[in-house]
């Protein structure tokens, strides 16, 4: 809890407030996207785009909604660790069954 | 000899520096990566895939409505915080609105993915069983459902607990965080799923 002795202060009910309007704003974003590239062909920009806002949105939660970024930098490590070990697997998965392809 | 007992106790349970709880569940999310990194993969590998009986999950998303849902899902990671938030001020009334605000949200989502399902079936008929996509749509969406169900009940849970004992004791506190990692990972992974499986899907060349 935020209370034990050596942690650092988490941020507020208003900060956690501002954090949501953030994350909303970005949903709003990657939604705008996909009609964006519906209506007039991004030439295959929406994908790296999209890709950015829900690594920033999957950050943002994971920083300061998990706190990881105010936890013991053991916990980082093990949690960055699973995800890692699961972007390599499955990456190489995907470009061996060609979904996924190294340059153009 | 009680107070070494709980030196002993509280040893085992610090030698980390960390509580060992909290490690668990850390490391448990980090292995959920995996598991949910698979139903991903098994979906991307099957959703281009021609050949099969249509409708794909590709042709007959619904993102304006699966937008709302998401939406629902990724506020209720601030009525989470939120309540997290109000038990470390003892907030304990601030603390149970929350609990509950956090697992109508999820019941929201849940209720979408319900919808959502019975709309995929019944009109447009993508069963489980039409085509590899599909069945992959049906187990990813709806493993991480079986997650946000699991969630919601554990919130209700802590709900419960506190109405019943009139307030969450530290070791409640504890639990709250714990049920607050799990329900903002079940979050997180949902921005992968929108992103990956409804933003960015595509059907076969040819089809839809």
């Amino acid at each position: 809890m935020a209370t034990h002795p050596g942690e650092h202060h988490h941020p507020s009910p208003l900060q956690y407030v501002k954090i949501a309007i953030l994350l909303a704003v970005l949903t709003v974003i990657e939604v705008a996207l996909f009609y964006v590239n519906e209506a007039a062909d991004m030439r295959g920009w929406d994908a790296p785009l999209l890709i950015f806002l829900a690594v920033l949105k999957f950050v943002i939660v994971v920083g300061w909604y998990m706190h990881l970024r105010f936890e013991s930098s053991t916990l980082s490590k093990f949690f960055t660790a699973g995800f890692i070990l699961a972007i390599i697997l499955y990456a190489v998965m995907l470009l061996t069954f060609g979904v996924i392809a190294l340059g153009s | 000899m009680e107070a070494a007992a709980a030196m002993d106790h509280h040893d085992q349970h610090e030698s980390t520096g960390i509580d060992h709880r909290k490690l668990g569940m850390w490391v448990f999310l980090s292995s959920e990566f995996l598991f949910f990194g698979a139903l991903i993969t098994n979906y991307l590998l099957y959703q281009g895939q021609p050949g099969f009986a249509r409708p794909y999950p590709a042709e007959i998303y619904d993102i304006p409505f699966t937008s709302f849902s998401s939406f629902a899902l990724l506020m209720s990671s601030l009525t989470m915080v939120l309540a997290h938030n109000a038990l470390a001020r003892r907030d304990q009334h601030a603390t149970r609105t929350w609990l509950l605000a956090t697992a109508m949200l999820g019941s929201v989502f849940l209720g979408g993915q319900v919808f959502e399902f019975t709309e995929f079936i019944s009109v447009s008929g993508m069963k489980l069983t039409t085509n590899p996509a599909a069945s992959a749509f049906y187990l990813l969406t709806g493993f991480h459902g079986f997650h946000v169900l699991l969630g919601v009940l554990m919130l209700l849970t802590l709900y419960g607990i506190s109405r019943r004992q009139g307030e969450l004791s530290e070791a409640s506190g504890l639990n709250l965080e714990l049920v607050g990692l799990y329900w903002h990972f079940v979050d997180i992974i949902w921005i992968v799923i929108f992103t990956v499986v409804y933003l960015l899907a595509s059907a076969p060349v040819g089809v839809g």
